[in-house]
């Protein structure tokens, strides 16, 4: 049985429901993405105990405990907001949800949680004088203190720049590797999931729409939302393509390789070969131009290292990386 | 969440029980005497003429003084809102003192400094070289307006400039770029963005001024002068007309409970905006014409409470005596002999009443913030609305139904009417703390595992500490310096120190009453040095 069990849950709230199954086995770092008002958060706060679900049951580590208290559940969890108590310094703070009562004991385990999350020295600060990044660093230390079970983080990151963002969040991940404790990371970036998690949860209007870990999601995305959600690419309807076939085929702009001379199929047989689109859009994006095409009236994406120098060019996709998708 | 509700609801329980019980059976009491027998006292107070005079006049003088209050204002708030000096903050803060300055020390101070024998017309006689009085303003209409206008201009004063300086001059900026004129940017751009604060200054002052009990009683002077309060008390302690004082109670109660609804739900919500005023530091000619303008200020508020000390070491002809204070500490025949027992006996009631009120009043300003209830805002005004002359009238109604004779009894009654009125000035004040107490710092603790009861004294608590602080000095200083419950309750056993105070102007022993103005004065300054002590916690 795996260490967190979310068995059918659902959550009714007046024009929104929360539906969502899914396992996650111990040292685990999931990450829950999605887009904004999908649900991520509620299905934490279900979690958490902040939130009671209407139906279904949360099992951790082979016990049943829906309908605990929050205080009983011994799950930590970093809030997006500033969450630290304004009437204590940061030792203070690490220290409230502690379960020793030895005061030694007590700092000593406050000053090495602070030299986990790399603010060594700053047991008698006033947590209203830090800045964002070191705020959430003595939430990470805090909730670490009362040796949860498993940690959930919520959105911790989102309100921080970019750099210290990337800096922190291999931080957490270090922290993660280092103790080995499962963590939930609920975030609507998807490269900070895909750089971070072991395995990516997606939520797509309340519902838990797929599993797995980053790569499976971004080669071979089950729906086209899952498609599109992780990263740019192109569908188009198959029938386009193979004559007789249901659904889309999807492929992304870094497979779909650009010829600015027409290509013959039959030179290609593994090959799925698009002759005659007319280039509509050009985004340098460092790494290479990609480029917005149109072909009999649908857009395609590619990403080419050069700019073409003709309007009209040909793409070739190797058939064994276009996914046929339903719907 | 539910649990945490739960958890406050039950903790507010005992608050809502003194609060309603506190309230419901003195207002029973007295409104059964008002519709005893048929109502026929109400119904001869309605259908008598008088009442409607009365009416009238309470509402002309708190109107007109919460006018001018409001007007003179404006000017000074414009000032501190657009310049910063030296000093700004120190007027600030003393504009402050306003709130916990006892309403029979401005009687006092006014008594002493404006009265016809009163410092400021001997040191005009003696310039003039007249020997009559200069100015007469005592036992007036206009004593009464000029003592509102004193007592609740600060309150103007920095209600204004608080929202005005709060409030963003880009709009302002962009006003003038577009060509416009300091006059219409004022009208169009300026004054909308501050009329909330001037309104809720305006019903604050009138409602303060509606429920005037001392400075009718005393510089008013005259019958004709009266209020719906002073009737009250005049009709139920000196007419023996209890049933007409209880009857006009009821319309009291129903007046002001109607303007206080219409005054909750009208408040415009104060938008904070990300951005304050940046004020321009004044220099040479400007900052010259602030200061004539501060000292203009200081030299109508700081006089009649000077003279109040002045008084207290010096006879009427200038000669230093330590009469007064010989008299106090037990030398004294008639009134003054009682003085240490009000000393003692107003700082046991204040501080037991504001201790009782903050008690009771955190949980519920909790509650009320969690819940963002209506309800405790609404119970909260009820004996407000009430107005502490019906809610002494009550206690003294129930004390003759209490046979007694022990002055314990008497002073146990004192201090529950006490409490009844402070609660709700505890629950305001606490409450916006509370509010600003964000749910999830709550449930942060819980999911470290800390009870509801760990979560409240170690992470709530301290941070409400400040308003918690401000609650107390607040309710300290309502409860030393109350006057119209305890009059009216009063059955010449009890003796507070400014029921003392105001026999004393009665008696024409202003040595006396300066003296102890003089202590009361101290105790209020201590309370406010508290109450400002707790400042404003870090909370972001």
């Amino acid at each position: 049985m795996a260490y967190l069990e979310i068995q059918d849950i659902t959550k009714e709230y007046d024009n929104f429901t929360l539906s969502a199954s899914f396992s996650v086995e111990e040292g685990e770092f999931l990450c829950i993405i999605g887009p904004s008002g999908s649900g991520k958060s509620t299905l934490l706060s279900l979690i958490e105990g902040l939130d009671t679900p209407t139906s279904g049951s949360i099992i951790l580590d082979g016990k049943d405990i829906t309908s605990e208290r929050i205080q009983d559940r011994n799950i930590g969890i970093v809030f997006q907001d500033f969450t630290l108590f304004p009437s204590m310094n940061v030792e203070k703070n690490i220290e409230y949800g502690m379960k020793t009562e030895k005061k030694a004991d007590r700092k000593r385990f406050a000053s090495n949680l602070l030299k986990l999350v790399g603010l060594e020295g700053y047991e008698k600060r006033a947590v209203t004088s830090l800045s964002g990044g070191e705020a959430q660093r003595v939430q990470l230390a805090r909730a670490l203190a009362a040796e949860p079970k498993m940690l959930l983080l919520d959105e911790p990151l989102s309100a921080l720049d970019p750099p210290l963002r990337k800096s922190i969040r291999s931080a957490i991940r270090s922290i993660h590797d280092t103790l080995g404790i499962t963590m939930l990371y609920v975030t609507h970036d998807r490269e900070e999931a895909f750089t971070i998690s072991d395995s990516i949860l997606i939520m797509h209007d309340g519902k838990a729409v797929a599993k797995g870990n980053a790569e499976e999601l971004y080669r071979h995305p089950e729906s086209l939302f899952t498609a599109f959600f992780t990263g740019e690419g192109t569908a188009i309807p198959a029938y386009l393509v193979y004559e007789n076939t249901d659904g889309y085929l999807f492929f992304r702009p870094e497979d779909a390789v650009l010829s600015e001379e027409p290509l013959d199929p039959e030179l290609y047989p593994m090959h799925v070969i698009f002759n005659d689109l007319e280039v509509v859009s050009e985004a340098f994006m460092g790494s290479g131009y990609l480029l917005g095409m149109e072909y009999q009236g649908y857009p395609m994406l590619s990403l080419s290292h050069t700019k073409p120098r003709k309007k009209h060019v040909s793409l070739m996709i190797l058939a064994a990386s276009m996914q046929n998708i339903a719907q | 969440m539910k649990e945490q509700q739960a958890y406050y609801t039950l903790r507010s329980l005992p608050g809502i029980l003194i609060l309603l019980l506190l309230f419901l059976i003195p207002i029973a009491v007295v409104f059964s005497y008002a519709l005893s027998d048929n109502a026929s006292a109400l119904i001869n107070t309605i259908s008598d003429s008088y009442t409607y005079r009365i009416i009238l006049f309470t509402v002309t003088e708190a109107g007109l003084s919460a006018l001018i209050a409001v007007i003179v204002a404006f000017p000074f708030a414009y000032i501190f809102s657009k310049y910063t000096f030296p000093g700004r903050k120190v007027i600030m803060t003393l504009s402050a003192l306003s709130f916990t300055i006892p309403t029979i020390l401005v009687v006092l101070g006014f008594v002493i400094w404006y009265g016809n024998n009163g410092l400021l017309n001997t040191l005009l006689m003696r310039i003039s070289g007249s020997k009559e009085p200069v100015l007469e303003i005592l036992y007036s209409f206009k004593a009464i307006i000029l003592a509102h206008v004193y007592l609740n201009f600060p309150i103007a004063f920095l209600l204004i400039t608080e929202a005005w300086t709060a409030s963003s001059d880009v709009a302002e900026k962009a006003s003038y770029t577009l060509g416009k004129s300091i006059r219409r940017t004022f009208f169009s751009v300026t004054l909308p963005s501050i009329k909330g604060s001037v309104i809720s200054a305006f019903i604050l002052i009138f409602l303060f001024c509606f429920s005037s009990f001392a400075i009718i009683m005393v510089l008013g002077g005259n019958p004709s002068y009266t209020t719906l309060e002073t009737e009250i008390y005049r009709r139920a302690r000196i007419s023996g007309d209890t049933a007409g004082g209880a009857s006009l109670s009821l319309i009291s109660f129903a007046i002001t409970g109607i303007l206080l609804l219409a005054s909750g739900y009208g408040r415009a919500k104060i938008k904070t905006e990300r951005k304050t005023r940046k004020l321009i530091k004044g220099r040479g000619k400007t900052l010259f014409a602030i200061y004539l303008c501060v000292i203009v200020m200081l030299l109508f508020l700081l006089p009649p409470l000077l003279s109040i000390l002045y008084r207290a070491f010096f006879t009427k002809n200038g000669v230093f005596t330590l009469r007064a204070w010989e008299e106090i500490l037990g030398g004294g025949f008639g009134l003054i002999s009682t003085a240490m027992e009000g000393i003692v006996m107003s700082f046991v009631i204040a501080f037991l009443a504001s201790a009782a009120a903050i008690i009771l009043a955190s949980s519920m300003a909790m509650l009320s913030a969690r819940k963002n209830s209506r309800l405790m805002p609404f119970l909260a005004t009820l004996p407000m609305a009430a107005g502490s002359v019906t809610l002494g009238l009550g206690f003294s109604m129930l004390a003759a139904y209490i046979p007694h004779s022990s002055t314990i009894v008497s002073y146990l009654l004192v201090f529950l009417a006490h409490l009844i009125i402070v609660l709700p000035f505890s629950i305001r004040t606490i409450t916006p703390g509370a509010r600003t107490i964000s749910p999830t710092l709550s449930l942060a603790s819980y999911t470290l595992g800390a009870s509801m009861g760990k979560t409240m004294r170690r992470v709530e608590m301290p941070l409400l500490r400040p308003y918690i602080k401000k609650a107390f000095a607040f309710s300290f200083a309502l409860s030393l310096g109350e006057v119209n419950a305890t009059l009216t309750l009063s059955d010449g056993h009890i003796t507070t120190l400014p029921i003392l105070i105001y026999r004393l102007i009665g008696s024409y022993d202003y040595q006396g009453a300066a003296a102890l103005g003089t202590i009361l004065l101290a105790e209020a300054l201590i309370v406010f040095a508290i109450g400002e002590k707790g400042g404003n916690n870090g909370i972001s």
